[in-house]
């Protein structure tokens, strides 16, 4: 890995407004204000409080979308010839994709950090300390299936712009995925098939998991989230694959 | 820098050695024969001109050279080295057409970066210099021109140091200006020894810069020469006229050995020829030629004739 690339890198991702916005203060900004909502936010929820929930779930939306908009750069920065400007340096290709994971996990990891930091300077709570540290790996580790989803957008539209409506996309997943606000009845069936759902259950599960059956926040069985995320990280992997190829054979 | 004298005798040979390469194109039902065998050496040091048309397989054959893409068949050498290991080695460097910025970096950051990937930190402000971009170091690239950029990829090429420099296009979508702007700063770095391949569809670029002139078409050499060759080989005037008889075609033809017939329909003639004042007394005179014309071609004219597809 190349030290002074990923300073610029992360230079260039702070310089990025809507990035900065999207990626980092967004998810900060709705954890504030649906999770310190004087009401529910204090009442109990599994082995924690609704704060907790609610941190989980921003947390999770914050760092896929980082993870979206940095691994979407290195397909438009190749289409756009970059990566042969790269190509034509001594660093191996492999170098390259280690650097923009190691940038986009970063930031992942930023956002997720800054809204677990809100959350327990505003009272989240959990009975269990392991809770906080494992809840925080799913997530991150989670939110990189997100990186062949952000590739496979960005191959196919070969544009900036097209990485903004793939994360404006990935909000409309949120809601759909159950990550905003708890769905019931039809749309929750509906949520189980959708991307986000299987990612934001794995992370909130260690919290919910003791929640009893027929209590309506009773998590799914374990099976349900994992067979979700497997197969929306299969999907995604074909797609970023097959959006690769497609834009290499028009080149 | 000290070398052996096995070293230098392999490095002064050949600085680029194509045979027979190849590129084919295979898409959804049909074909395109990009490059269809070229066979190329290059000595070092020289300072080469890939002329041709848009379409005539430059940019494929650059690629090749540098092993951004794989032959379909034929070989390959740089500095008798395959080229990913002369890049490796930067020893082969180049100035991409298709090679793209990040708009978002400014000039200084792009060429700090890409020196980091090369690991030559310390060249940074040399090239900057040699490039004539130091008076834009912290302009943003979106916000340069495309003469600018052009020479932040020139930067970039430099980095290395390398003993083979390949320009694609170099000063393609660039004002007359920022293209008499571009070659000043080569010129200032030519004479350093290096071999430098420029692919180019501007012919006085390829006359007054290169030494040697190699011109594509449809995926071949079809000329191939001293770029002062290339002229006095169109430096002569054609003389075209109407004669009387076969006769005097033939007696016409045979006055000189400088004297060849390049197009004939019927009696009229056009005669190419070193000295046209002779020629055109003896056709006038002796020989009873009437309607005669006398122009001069242009290396224009010679490119069109060389290039001009077959069909």
């Amino acid at each position: 890995m190349n030290a002074t690339y990923i300073r610029i890198e992360f230079t260039r991702h702070l310089r990025d407004g809507s990035n900065l916005l999207f990626a980092l203060l967004l998810p900060a900004a709705m954890y504030l204000l649906f999770g310190t909502l004087p009401g529910y936010s204090a009442e109990e929820a599994g082995a924690g409080n609704v704060k907790f929930y609610i941190m989980v779930s921003m947390a999770a939306y914050g760092a896929a979308v980082s993870t979206v908009a940095i691994a979407g750069t290195v397909a438009t920065e190749t289409m756009q010839g970059w990566g042969r400007q790269i190509a034509m340096t001594r660093m191996p290709a492999a170098s390259f994709v280690a650097c923009k994971m190691f940038v986009a996990t970063t930031v992942a990891g930023l956002s997720s950090a800054l809204v677990f930091v809100l959350g327990a300077s505003t009272g989240a709570t959990v009975a269990d300390g392991w809770i906080w540290p494992v809840s925080y790996l799913i997530t991150l580790c989670g939110s990189l299936i997100f990186a062949c989803y952000g590739i496979g957008v960005g191959m196919l539209f070969k544009s900036e712009s097209a990485l903004g409506l793939a994360s404006g996309l990935l909000v409309f997943f949120a809601f759909f995925g159950n990550v905003f606000m708890p769905l019931s009845g039809l749309m929750l069936d509906i949520a189980r098939f959708t991307p986000m759902y299987g990612f934001v259950a794995l992370a909130r599960y260690p919290l919910m998991r003791d929640v009893p059956e027929f209590t309506g926040m009773a998590p799914d069985a374990l099976w349900i989230p994992v067979t979700n995320l497997v197969a929306w990280t299969v999907i995604f992997a074909i797609f970023a694959v097959a959006a690769t190829r497609k834009a290499k054979a028009r080149q | 820098m000290a070398k052996t004298r096995g070293m230098e005798t392999q490095t002064a040979a050949q600085a680029l050695t194509l045979s027979g390469l190849t590129k084919t194109f295979t898409g959804l039902g049909d074909t395109v024969h990009a490059v269809r065998g070229i066979d190329l050496s290059i000595p070092s040091g020289q300072i080469m001109a890939l002329l041709g048309p848009n379409g005539a397989g430059k940019t494929t054959t650059v690629d090749m050279i540098l092993g951004l893409s794989t032959p379909t068949a034929g070989e390959v050498e740089v500095l008798g080295l395959k080229p990913r290991q002369a890049v490796l080695g930067g020893r082969l460097s180049a100035v991409l057409q298709t090679g793209g910025l990040l708009r978002d970096l400014t000039v200084r950051e792009t060429v700090t970066v890409i020196a980091a990937m090369h690991e030559v930190p310390e060249r940074v402000n040399d090239v900057m210099e040699r490039a004539r971009l130091t008076g834009i170091a912290k302009r943003k690239i979106a916000k340069c021109s495309g003469g600018e950029q052009q020479r932040v990829k020139f930067a970039l090429a430099l980095l290395p140091n390398p003993d083979v420099l390949i320009l694609d296009e170099p000063t393609a979508g660039m004002d007359v200006m920022a293209r008499r702007d571009f070659w000043a700063s080569m010129r200032e770095d030519a004479g350093t020894g290096r071999t430098i391949i420029f692919a180019t569809h501007y012919l006085e670029e390829a006359q007054s810069f290169a030494e040697r002139t190699v011109l594509m078409r449809q995926g071949q050499i079809i000329a191939d020469g001293a770029t002062s060759e290339l002229r006095t080989l169109i430096s002569g005037r054609h003389v075209t006229a109407t004669l009387p008889d076969a006769q005097a075609v033939a007696a016409a033809e045979a006055s000189d050995s400088n004297v060849s017939i390049v197009e004939r329909n019927g009696l009229r003639v056009q005669f190419s020829c070193q000295d046209s004042d002779r020629l055109a007394a003896r056709l006038l005179g002796e020989l009873g030629a009437f309607d005669l014309e006398i122009s001069a071609p242009s290396l224009e004219d010679a490119f069109i004739q060389l290039t001009k597809d077959p069909s």
